[in-house]
Parts: structure tokens; C-alpha cells; sequence
């Protein structure tokens, strides 16, 4: 609920009278990102970190701009009835240079739970601190109390009034406390009733000596409806307009003249008091940020309320669904003021280190929402200011090239004198010579994004920022884990900026440049970094959504010319003939829309797509629930089977999509259902479950090696002695002998898989699909010579097998014959552009037969380009 | 007994692999003794370990027991699956946390999709 609060502004500290819609995050960020000439040093410092040798310099030179970011907030900072937490007071009063100690004085009275916090235990601590704690500065006092009040939530001891000494706070200050503990104590104690809320508040507020009249609590239920509202009005979108004119005209209200972003902050510290946040959200701090003050990374006191509200942020995102967050990618104008902006201010800067940084200029073109994530891709959103140095690179890199494709390539040997245990990120976080500094850009990063609502990003950031913290943490983490392993002398965070001081830093741009030019090590395609995000949200999403029901559910082709014609079935059946298996997919849908029990054309979409290699992929299926995709065999399958359960065909088809996709299970539970339906097999197989019958011949199991549960095994053998039962009963049924090559392959018996193939390929010596199976076992059991013959045959048979196509890719490719295997990819992908897995198999062979000039081509799916240089001989 | 993972058939694969030319390929260029934990549903649970040795040429099951590996990955079953087809970018699964990585980064780095044989469809 906080979340929602943070962006529609509801959290009740505004002043009476003025609007408290504008977005209190937006101006967090801009108080911290925005304003002045010192945050411009800040930025800059990030992805050129030059000069100094040391992490203190480092820090001093961010204490400075910290200041000066909150413009306005010293004055208030020294007022002593601000409501500010402890450790951002401690802070100022340190003398820079020890900012690291004071960052661990600060830490240490301050969160003593967190050491051991595993629940309420820690109540009596708090209690007792409470007493310890009532004495010295008022400001102090004050936040100790708030922080008291805040964990009170944790047990279940009410909150007990205590008398403070007097703490001078003002009307305004007394009206902020009231509100917005109202609002803390709905949060903390939501599992509670009224009644204990109003106790705690009252007993919070009494101690405080502020009046707790009916205006706190009175509009506070009420306003939680508005506040959903607004917040779901601007989560969807949909009106567009209207939420976006809302904010627009809520932000004009506020407009403040161009020159003048300093005004942001004043405003916001107008309405919310200085850094308010920190101690608002200190609460919500998950258990792997607590290990920030073990972790080797030194930020200031307003990262460290950011990280606070990050925390918050990754919360609320795993409750808000995927769909919404989509919704918002799309900018409103009020945040698009607020980029170009702090653009503008960026371009001011006239530093050519900072300009050169296609880093920046990226993600910094990208928090300006010319850059949106839409259908997996990255697309300009079609704006750009004349001269704008983003457009500018926008133009260059048109492949939507991101820094995180940069920050993804691989050095070309490691640079690293000590052999450090480590991953990409690793070596990435000598760049930034710190974990700090990397924690710091990200945590920019993320504030920028969520100020300008591209949530998704906004997410990449946090996650980035959380794994910062994670990977640098002390005992637990991997630089101490590997040192310790290696004997080494830890790879700490003074040694690691001692070591890339050793680099050249003022090459930091070049040293990019020279990444993307070198070759890619396991890009895979399309991959950009945000997109992989993306899916992989997508992912756990649909995943949580997932079930057998669902994956059957069929999304139609939009535009079908077939639909309306008298018989679409018949036109599908034609187009299937010729091979034009993209046609006859969109006739065969528009038959089954038609007419949706028609079982044989469900089964006959479902063989489309699997010829035309549309073979389910899990990830596709997964993200149906969000998107509209084109059915795939399995889901066509599975809605013929639905509809006739007797159909044998579909029931085989099911049996070979799922053990393509290596789903044992689901793949012997339908070849199982082909013998019971079978009119002629249905007395072999045994009319109950055969799950529990168990046979014991588990030997050709055992020179694999491999453990194998028995029970799936006694089914298997069950199921394959079965059909050998079958065959032996009509050894001229070519079918019988087909199902049992798939269970065949199914068990990885691949020799008796062979055998049952060209068994049934002498009884049917014209069937492509039986070529196809017979080709694909011998591949997966690396006769790959085998293979490619058995492949040249299905082609004969039919020219437009997209299947086979791809499988001689694949084939070609598994001998390590990589520029043949690139030519059968392309030609398969020329026919069928939806081929995902061939798209990233194309991908892996262009990378080894390094030819990286192709990956933009390949990226893009631009099958032109690949088709001219990679031309079928 | 563990269960089955779908990454059984491609450990099969690779196996069978490293006795072809290709295969041979592999261990001339990378060299190096990699460790993966296959766990069916969570990393670190009921994980199944496998050697990838390209250094001699073999794959079996079980842990590395001739010294320590180069390096060790831990994968869920379809995670693994998704890096060796090349669907999941493995530095990117890391950053996700799909992947678990201990040992060399040098050696890390160098596994990659290309290592794995493709399954063929039929």
C-alpha cells in the first residue's frame, strides 16, 4: 500500500490546501538525481570514477553532493524538530573522510535487531533501548521513539506511552507525525483490528503531545478507496488520457520553470519533510539488504532510504501481475518533463568522458522513455529533441544495442591478475572500481526509471542493486567465499580499487567500445538484457499460473483471411498438401473457429504447427497468458484430443510433442492411451492405472549410470513390453511400430528406437514425419551422418518440412560443420519465421563460426539480410 | 532414488557426443573439468551431480572425484535445459540467480551453450 503512496502521493503528509497528488517519489528522485551542478559531478563520477586511488576519496566526493542534493533541506536538516531518522543526522555531523566509520557508528546503535532479527524476539531489546535512548538531542529522541513505534509492530506488546522530554515540534511537524503514523500503523499492524491501531496511534501521539483529532483518523479509511483508484488508474493506463492528463495537469499545477529543478525538491520537502522516507521504510527492509552494514558497500545515508524504498518496490512488485506493469512502461507526460530535464542537465555537462559513455547514454535515453520495452524489443518511442546527443547514438546503434549488451560481453582474456572466482557482473564491477559505485548507478538507474514509471526497467535496477549487495556481503560472500577457498588475501574492496586503478581509467569509454567489438560469448539471440528480464518475469508469472488447462489454451492469429470462407477445412487440408504450412495453419484455424468440435481440424493445426517446427516451447506457452501467440502443436493437440479423447493420431502426436519437450510422463501417459484406444490393442493393455506395476529389469539402465525412479521405470517397460506384445500381434501394422520407436526414444534405447522406425519405414516407406522420427533418434544418439541421409529423405518427400529443415541445422551443427548448419537454420526460418528455437540455434552457430557481423541481423530476425549472405547451396 | 530430470537425455547427448570429432574439438578448445548440479525443482535440493570433463573427453554422474573441478554450476532441470539450447543467456541467468557458480570465472565464462549438442525433434 506504501508503494502506492510513495507514487500517487497519498501518504498524508501534505500541507493543507496544496495538492498532494504529484508523485513524492518522482521528487525523491529528482532531489537526489535531479538538481544541482553537484549531482552532476556525481554522475559523472560514476562511469568515469577517476582519479583517486581509494574508496574514501570516493566517498568524500559523494558526501558533498549529498548535501547539496536536497537543496533547501540543510537549513531544515539543522532544524531540530525535523523528523529525521538518526543516521542520517549522525551522517552529516561526520567528518567526511571517516564516512565509513561513521556509516558503522551510525549502524550499530542504531539497528541492533537487525544482527539477530528473526521476529518479535528481539521486542525486549527494543524495549530496553527505548529507555537507554530518551536522553540527548530532540531530533534524536524523536526518531528513536518513531523507530520504537515502528517495531512494536513486530510483537505483539502494544506500544507503550512513554514520556519524552519536550521535543519542540511544530504545528506542521505534529500534523506530518499524525498522519503519517496513522498510516504506519494501518501498514504495520494490518493483521490487527481498529481497535489496536487507534491504541498504538493514540498512545504514539500522546507521547508526542499531538493532538489526535478526528482529521487524522477520520479521512484516512476514507481515503484508501481514492487512493486505490488513482493508483489502478495509473497502473492500467487504459485511459490513458485521462490518467495521463491527470497527472499532467497535477504537474502543471506544480510546474516550475525549466531553469529551476531545484524547485522540484523544495516542493517535495515542502510537503513531506526532509528525508521523511528513510525512517518511513526502514521497516520494510528484507532480510538480504540487513546484510548491507556486513557488506563491504559504503553508501550515504538517502541510498540507503532508496535501497529502503527498493526493498519496498521489489515487495510490491511480486504482487502486482505482470500485465500492469506493462500498462505502465508507457510514459506520462508529467514524468516526461521530468526526464528531459534532468537530460538536459546531463547535456550541459560538457565533459567528453561523460558524453562518451554510451553507458549513460543508453540507460539515461531509456529512464527518458524514448526507449520502451514493447513485445520483447526494444523501439524508440519516436521522440527526439534536434541535436540531442541520445538521439544521436539512438541512430548509430539502431539495433537498440544496450548497455547491458555491453555489459554482458566477455573481455577478451581476463584481465584479473588473481584468478577471482566470479561471474560477468564480476568483472563488470571493475569498472566501477567498487561495489559502491556500481550500487550507486544502479540505484540511480532504478530511481530514474520509477520516477518516469517504466516499472519493468525500474525492476532490472533493483534486482541489479539487491545482487550488488548480495555478492559483496562479508563472510557470506563470494569474493571472501573464493579467498578463502584460494588462500588468497580477500579480494577486498581497497584491493580491488587498488588493482583497476591500474587500468586506465580515462579508457573506461574505449574499454566498452572495445567489448562490443569483440565477439559475444553466449549472447544468445535477441537476448538484450532487459528483454531476457522480461521474459523472465513473464515467466514466473505464467508459471504461477500455469496448468495443464491452461497450457491447452489456444490464442488465434489475428487478420485470418480464411475466416468467413465456406470451408476452411478443405482449404487448410489443399495448403497442407502443397506444404504451405503457414497458410494451411491460418485456414485450419479459421475451420476450427467455425467449427470448434471438428476434431480433424483441431489435429490437423496441431501437425501444421509441428511440421512447421512450432513445436511447443515451454517459454511460449508459458507466456500466453500475456500475450497473444500463435497456438502451438501441443495446444492444438490437446483441444482435438479434448474433443475426441479416442482420436489415435492426436493421441500419437501428443506422445511425440512431449517426449520432444522430454516430458516423460505426460509422453507415456498418452502412448499408453493410443493402446487402449486401439481397437485392435485395447485387451493387451490393462484397463487400471499401471503405475503401480513394477518390473524389475532395470540393467540397460544401470551402464548409463544414471538413477532412474522405479516406479516411471516399471511403467516404461510395462508400456514398451506392451507394444512389443502388439507388434508381435500384427507385425504388419506400421503404426504399432512407430508408437514404439517414440517410447523407444522415450527411454533413450535408441538402437531398438531405430530398429521399430525402419521397421515401420518399410511398411510405409512414403511417410516424411516417419523419416523425420527416424533422422531425429539417430541424431540424438549421435550418428549424425545417419541423420542427415534420413533428413534428405523426408525432404524428398516434402520440400516445405520445416521440421526437417531445422534438424538438418541441427545436425550439421552438432558435427561442428557450423556454416552448413547456419544455411539449413536460415532456409527453416525462411519458412517459418516463428521458429524460436531455430532462431537461437542460428544464434549459437553464427557465434561459432564467429560470424558476429550477423548477430544484428540475427537479433532482428531480419531474414533478408541473412538469406543474401547465407544462401542455400 | 532421484527422480528423472528432463537434463538426463542431454547428459546422454554430451556423452555420447564426446566420442565424435566434434566432440573431440571440445576438449582441445576449452579443456577444462566442469561440476553440475541438476536440481528437479530448486537449487540445492535433491540436485543430481553430473562431470562434464572435457578435458579427457567423458561424462558421468556423481561428483568430481579425481580433485576439484574447474568449475561447479547448479542449475534447476529446465534452467539448465534453457542455457545448454541457448535460450537463456547463462550471464544473464546468473544475474537472475538460475544459475549458481563456483570456482574459476576463466572457466565460468567459457561454458556456454555452444558446449552442448542439440536435441533433434521428431
Amino acid at each position: 500500500m506504501a508503494m502506492r503512496d510513495l507514487v500517487s502521493g497519498g501518504a498524508a503528509c501534505a500541507v493543507p490546501g496544496s495538492s498532494s497528488s504529484s508523485n513524492p517519489l518522482g521528487a525523491l528522485a529528482n532531489a537526489l538525481i535531479g538538481s544541482s551542478s553537484k549531482t552532476q559531478e556525481r554522475l559523472q563520477e560514476i562511469p568515469t570514477a577517476t582519479a583517486t586511488a581509494s574508496d574514501g576519496n570516493l566517498h568524500a566526493g559523494m558526501g558533498e553532493p549529498f548535501n547539496a542534493a536536497l537543496p533547501g533541506s540543510e537549513l531544515e536538516y539543522m532544524h531540530p524538530n525535523a523528523q529525521g531518522s538518526e543516521f542520517l543526522r549522525g551522517f552529516h555531523s561526520m567528518d567526511q573522510n571517516r564516512f565509513s566509520d561513521a556509516w558503522d557508528d551510525i549502524q550499530r546503535p542504531q539497528i541492533p535487531h537487525f544482527q539477530g532479527r528473526t521476529g518479535p524476539t528481539n521486542l525486549p531489546l527494543e524495549h530496553a533501548r527505548l529507555q537507554q535512548d530518551f536522553d540527548g538531542p530532540p531530533q534524536k529522541v524523536l526518531s528513536n521513539f518513531l523507530h520504537s513505534f515502528l517495531h512494536s509492530g513486530h510483537g505483539t506488546i502494544p506500544f507503550r506511552p512513554a514520556s519524552l522530554p519536550v521535543l519542540g515540534l511544530s504545528e506542521g511537524d505534529k500534523q506530518c507525525i499524525r498522519d503519517r503514523s496513522s498510516i504506519m500503523a494501518r501498514h504495520l499492524f494490518a493483521d490487527k483490528s481498529e481497535e489496536f491501531i487507534h491504541t498504538q496511534v493514540n498512545a504514539l501521539l500522546s507521547s508526542l503531545d499531538i493532538d489526535n483529532d478526528i482529521r487524522a483518523r477520520g479521512p484516512i479509511p476514507g481515503r484508501f478507496p481514492e487512493l486505490e483508484e488513482y493508483w489502478t488508474e495509473s497502473q492500467h493506463m487504459k485511459p490513458l488520457s485521462g490518467g495521463a492528463d491527470g497527472w499532467a495537469s497535477e504537474f502543471s499545477q506544480q510546474l516550475v520553470p525549466h531553469d529551476n529543478p531545484n524547485m522540484w525538491a523544495q516542493s517535495f520537502e515542502r510537503q513531506h519533510g526532509a528525508n521523511g522516507w528513510a525512517s518511513e521504510f526502514e521497516h520494510y527492509l528484507p532480510l538480504h539488504l540487513l546484510f548491507l552494514e556486513k557488506s563491504r558497500v559504503h553508501i550515504d545515508a538517502d541510498e540507503y532510504a532508496c535501497l529502503i524504498f527498493l526493498a519496498k518496490f521489489q515487495e510490491h512488485l511480486q504482487l502486482a501481475s505482470v500485465d500492469q506493469m506493462r500498462a505502465t512502461g508507457v510514459p506520462n507526460l508529467a514524468a516526461m518533463e521530468q526526464t528531459r530535464m534532468l537530460a538536459h542537465t546531463l547535456a550541459q555537462n560538457n565533459d567528453p568522458k561523460f558524453q562518451n559513455s554510451k553507458f549513460l547514454q543508453f540507460v539515461s535515453k531509456m529512464s527518458r522513455g524514448e526507449i520502451t520495452i514493447e513485445d520483447n524489443q526494444f523501439k524508440p518511442a519516436g521522440i527526439s529533441a534536434p541535436g540531442d546527443w541520445a538521439a544521436e547514438y539512438e541512430q548509430q546503434h539502431s539495433g537498440g544495442r544496450s548497455w547491458a549488451d555491453q555489459f554482458s560481453n566477455e573481455q577478451a582474456s581476463s584481465d584479473f591478475p588473481k584468478d577471482t572466482m566470479n561471474t560477468c557482473l564480476w568483472q563488470k564491477a571493475n569498472m566501477f572500481r567498487s561495489f559502491t559505485s556500481m550500487l550507486r548507478t544502479f540505484l540511480l538507474r532504478f530511481l530514474v526509471l520509477i520516477r518516469d514509471d517504466i516499472l519493468q526497467s525500474a525492476k532490472i535496477f533493483s534486482d541489479l542493486t539487491i545482487l550488488t549487495i548480495q555478492l559483496s556481503q562479508g563472510p557470506h560472500g563470494w569474493a571472501n567465499e573464493f579467498a578463502t577457498e584460494h588462500g588468497q588475501q580477500g579480494s577486498t574492496e581497497d584491493e580491488w580499487a587498488n588493482e583497476f586503478s591500474k587500468l586506465n581509467v580515462n579508457d573506461w569509454s574505449d574499454e566498452f567500445e572495445r567489448q562490443v567489438a569483440d565477439g559475444v560469448l553466449g549472447d544468445s539471440s535477441g537476448d538484450n538484457w532487459a528483454n531476457a528480464y522480461d521474459d523472465y518475469l513473464n515467466e514466473q508469472t505464467a508459471l504461477k499460473q500455469k496448468s495443464d488447462a491452461s497450457r491447452g489454451v489456444y490464442v488465434f492469429s489475428d487478420l485470418n483471411p480464411y475466416v468467413g470462407r465456406p470451408n476452411p477445412l478443405k482449404e487448410g487440408q489443399e495448403l497442407f498438401r502443397k506444404g504451405l504450412l503457414s497458410e494451411a495453419v491460418l485456414a485450419l484455424e479459421a475451420e476450427v473457429l467455425k467449427n470448434p468440435d471438428n476434431a480433424e481440424g483441431w489435429r490437423l493445426l496441431g501437425i501444421a504447427h509441428a511440421e512447421n517446427d512450432d513445436d511447443q516451447q515451454v517459454d511460449i506457452l508459458d507466456l500466453l497468458p500475456l500475450f497473444s501467440l500463435r497456438w502451438t502443436a501441443i495446444a492444438a493437440m490437446m483441444r482435438a484430443h479434448e474433443v475426441d479423447p479416442t482420436n489415435l493420431e492426436v493421441l500419437l502426436a501428443l506422445g511425440v510433442s512431449h517426449t520432444n519437450e522430454l516430458e516423460q510422463a505426460a509422453a507415456l501417459k498418452y502412448l499408453y492411451s493410443w493402446l487402449r484406444h486401439h481397437p485392435r490393442y485395447s485387451t493387451i493393455a490393462p484397463p487400471d492405472q499401471p503405475e503401480n506395476l513394477y518390473y524389475a529389469d532395470v540393467s540397460v539402465y544401470l551402464d548409463c549410470n544414471m538413477h532412474v525412479n522405479v516406479h516411471k521405470l516399471g511403467y516404461m517397460f510395462m508400456v514398451a513390453r506392451l507394444f512389443n506384445d502388439a507388434a508381435k500381434l500384427s507385425p504388419e501394422d506400421a503404426d504399432v511400430h512407430i508408437v514404439l520407436g517414440v517410447l523407444y526414444n522415450l527411454s533413450r534405447e535408441y538402437d531398438k528406437a531405430i530398429e521399430a522406425f525402419q521397421t515401420s519405414l518399410k511398411l510405409k516407406p512414403r511417410d516424411y514425419s516417419l523419416w523425420n522420427k527416424l533422422g531425429a533418434t539417430q541424431a540424438n544418439s549421435v550418428q549424425s551422418a545417419d541423420a542427415i541421409l534420413a533428413y534428405q529423405q523426408a525432404l524428398n518427400l516434402k520440400p516445405n518440412y520445416v521440421r526437417a529443415w531445422a534438424n538438418m541445422g541441427i545436425s550439421y551443427a552438432n558435427q561442428g560443420m557450423y556454416e552448413d548448419s547456419i544455411r539449413y537454420y536460415v532456409r527453416a526460418l525462411a519458412m517459418n519465421p516463428k521458429a524460436d528455437n531455430a532462431w537461437q540455434y542460428l544464434r549459437i552457430s553464427l557465434s561459432c563460426a564467429s560470424r558476429n557481423d550477423m548477430f544484428e541481423a540475427c537479433d532482428s530476425r531480419n531474414l533478408d539480410i541473412l538469406q543474401k549472405e547465407f544462401p542455400m547451396i | 532414488m532421484a527422480t528423472q530430470l528432463k537434463s538426463d537425455a542431454l547428459m546422454e547427448q554430451m556423452k555420447l557426443h564426446m566420442s565424435t570429432d566434434a566432440g573431440k574439438e571440445l576438449t582441445k578448445k576449452i579443456g577444462l573439468v566442469y561440476q553440475i548440479n541438476i536440481a528437479p525443482k530448486k537449487i540445492g535440493f535433491n540436485e543430481k551431480s553430473f562431470v562434464v570433463d572435457l578435458k579427457k573427453g567423458e561424462v558421468k554422474e556423481g561428483a568430481y572425484e579425481d580433485g576439484k573441478p574447474d568449475a561447479t554450476f547448479s542449475f534447476t532441470d529446465d534452467d539448465f535445459l534453457k542455457v545448454a539450447s541457448g535460450k537463456m543467456n547463462p550471464q544473464i541467468a546468473f544475474m537472475r540467480g538460475a544459475i549458481k557458480i563456483k570456482g574459476s570465472i576463466s572457466a565460468a565464462q567459457k561454458f556456454t551453450p555452444d558446449i552442448f549438442p542439440k536435441p533433434s525433434k521428431m
